[in-house]
């Protein structure tokens, strides 16, 4: 029989009965909605997470720090020819290192007013606004030139409060640390005088902190310090692709001896896209099971159709019809209601997504809140899941639908394909 | 005349649990092309059986049957089922026309499995409806259509294949005698005009009268065979 003419007998069948193929098509459409609905809000929240993540981490850059879980932490500093040396591994672009002088603190001298500093670093401020464009954008003023030794620059948070500026250009703050040194009186206390320059725009986290907090002065400064000098605690790589950061990381760790912690951006990425598929992949396993649900009620209900049409079937092998023939026909009609339930349940399926995705940002809005966690330059702090329609779940879906209810059909097809015609015949 | 139905000594016999029943104890007989045949016999001589076991629905337990020169018993299901497809026509006591489509679709279904184009289906059922007098009722359902309408519509489904053989189990077993009779000629009409070989079970005494030759069946055993004089004289 053509397959024009299959479906025709088919959709015919189906449509004598139409309440019965309507609920036994509304099983398919509960299974796709959910698959469809679920997929395509994971898809939203795997797209939202890693735009999220790639605005707080840059992923070209990585960040060395001295010691190793497997090493035991040591508390040693890069030197000026680590620095040079990293240069010269292959995909490596720029190498900066950083100076922190955590113990600093950072005080308006004409009224001793306290700044919202949590650290101090050092570095050299060119490469740094090659490294990392988007953290490094002044609010107002400039970075401090070769001349102006005692420059600082303040992050966001250090020079407001509230959004409000408490530091303004050109004033003077006092820094002041206690530093140990190897000889007599072994700590002193450096107070030294510094001019604001600069002050940076909200740059948000960047890898493992967030400069919004930071205070800044000039690298070659800080080397010259008495107990400081040319020992630097973070080195941050830039390379040419994010791909790659694996191997140069590796290379990094070599050269090293192992005895250095590399943090990678990108296999943080990576993780989280893991977790996120593990966390896709278990809920649609979950959803699927209403699908195969579906399966057993339209298993159920063609069983049925086949006793109610036996006498149909004898009359059909009477008249020359083969068992291939009778099975394709009631397969055709499972199909059938595969392909129906399957589309319908598309197109319901991405409007639950837009449902949940209301939802879900709602609850996440609520528990952020206290998270600090920002995008650079971003002052809302919504996740905001926007559903994503997938070509490839679309077609998935649809397969597994169709594959459902043929797989199911298959025993009640091959019953009515197997009927002995003259018992078929004799059926009242 | 050429043979185109051999029955070489069939038996069958089925089993219903413990009990064996048999149905056809040595049956022989041959159909000549173009012969209009009545197997006659009271109910449970075997005759409905000998008519599923001619038309490939069954196979005997022993014997042979051979359609226009294919021997039954040597075909798979598959190429019974063509066999019957081609060369066999049904027609029932029940008519077993499908219920839920037209007269027209039922007519057509024959070509529809054998993948014969939509444009000639149609064109070859209309013609068959017109053959057997229905052309005016051809859109109506086998429930808007009287008894003998609904034989009407079985016969044209059984010609339009044009088969060697139009196999007829008590075709006029659910009609009146009149409506019966009209059956009878159709058919009567049927074979003298386009040729086909017709084997009806009945016992039905006005298809008798108007057959070319009347197997008696009794008890699974063929009891005599009647000559009609027409036939004879030819």
């Amino acid at each position: 029989m053509k397959t024009s003419k299959m479906f025709g007998m088919a959709w015919g069948n189906l449509k004598k009965r139409k309440l019965r193929t309507s609920l036994t098509t509304l099983g398919v459409i509960i299974g796709i909605t959910t698959i469809i609905g679920l997929a395509s809000l994971g898809e939203g929240l795997r797209f939202s997470v890693n735009q999220r993540l790639q605005q707080g981490f840059e992923l070209d850059v990585l960040i060395v720090i001295p010691g190793s879980f497997t090493s035991g932490l040591r508390g040693f500093g890069f030197s000026p020819s680590d620095v040079s040396n990293l240069t010269t591994i292959q995909n490596v672009t720029l190498v900066t290192p950083m100076i922190t002088l955590p113990t600093a603190t950072v005080n308006k001298t004409t009224t001793q007013e306290g700044l919202g500093a949590f650290t101090v670093g050092a570095i050299n401020f060119t490469q740094m606004q090659e490294m990392l464009p988007q953290r490094f954008r002044l609010l107002g003023g400039h970075f401090p030139n070769a001349t102006e030794t005692n420059g600082m620059v303040l992050g966001y948070k250090a020079a407001t409060v509230n959004d409000t500026l408490i530091a303004s250009v050109g004033e003077n703050v006092t820094l002041q640390m206690q530093i140990r040194v190897p000889t007599p009186p072994f700590l002193y206390t450096y107070n030294e005088t510094y001019t604001i320059t600069g002050i940076l725009a909200e740059g948000g986290t960047s890898g493992l902190t967030n400069f919004d907090y930071w205070a800044f002065i000039p690298l070659n400064t800080a080397a010259n310090i008495q107990g400081i000098g040319e020992s630097y605690q973070i080195i941050l790589v830039k390379i040419t692709d994010p791909q790659i950061s694996d191997d140069v990381s590796k290379a990094i760790e070599t050269y090293f001896k192992n005895s250095v912690t590399v943090f990678v951006p990108s296999s943080l990425l990576r993780q989280v896209n893991n977790v996120i598929n593990l966390i896709t992949i278990f809920i649609l396993a979950v959803a699927s099971i209403s699908l195969i649900v579906a399966g057993v009620g339209i298993m159920n209900i063609m069983t049925v159709s086949v006793m109610e049409r036996t006498r149909e079937i004898g009359i059909l092998k009477a008249i020359g019809a083969k068992s291939r023939t009778i099975l394709s026909m009631f397969l055709t009609e499972t199909m059938l209601i595969g392909i129906m339930g399957g589309i319908i349940g598309i197109v319901t399926g991405y409007g639950l997504s837009y449902v949940l995705a209301f939802a879900v940002s709602g609850l996440v809005q609520s528990s952020q809140q206290s998270s600090g966690f920002s995008a650079a330059g971003n002052q809302s702090q919504n996740l905001k899941i926007t559903p994503i329609f997938s070509p490839e779940w679309t077609i998935i879906a649809l397969m597994f639908a169709i594959a459902v209810c043929v797989i199911f059909g298959l025993y009640p097809a091959r019953k009515a394909a197997k009927l002995d015609p003259v018992q078929a015949l004799s059926y009242e | 005349m050429a043979t185109v139905l051999e029955v070489k000594d069939v038996k069958k016999t089925y089993r219903m649990g413990k009990v064996t029943v048999p149905a056809l104890q040595g049956v022989s007989f041959s159909v000549e092309d173009g012969e209009f045949l009545t197997i006659f016999g009271p109910s449970g001589s075997g005759k409905s059986t000998l008519l599923h076991l001619i038309g490939g629905l069954d196979r005997p337990d022993e014997g042979e049957i051979i359609v226009d020169g294919s021997n039954l018993l040597q075909l798979s299901d598959d190429k019974r089922a063509k066999l019957r497809l081609t060369k066999i026509g049904f027609v029932f006591q029940f008519f077993n026309l499908l219920p839920r489509i037209t007269a027209l679709a039922n007519v057509e279904l024959p070509l529809a499995i054998a993948d014969v184009s939509e444009k000639e289906t149609k064109e070859r059922a209309k013609e068959m409806l017109k053959l057997v007098g229905l052309d005016t009722r051809i859109d109506h359902r086998p429930f808007e259509l009287s008894g003998g309408e609904q034989q009407r519509v079985a016969i044209a489904r059984a010609l339009i294949n044009n088969p060697k053989i139009i196999l007829a189990d008590e075709p006029t077993g659910n009609l009146d005698t009149k409506i019966g009779g009209e059956i009878v000629q159709l058919m009567r009409r049927l074979n003298k005009e386009k040729g086909q070989t017709f084997v009806i079970i009945t016992h039905d005494a006005t298809i008798a009268e108007n057959a070319d030759r009347i197997i008696y069946l009794k008890d699974g055993l063929i009891e005599g065979i009647k000559q009609a004089p027409r036939r004879s004289k030819q």
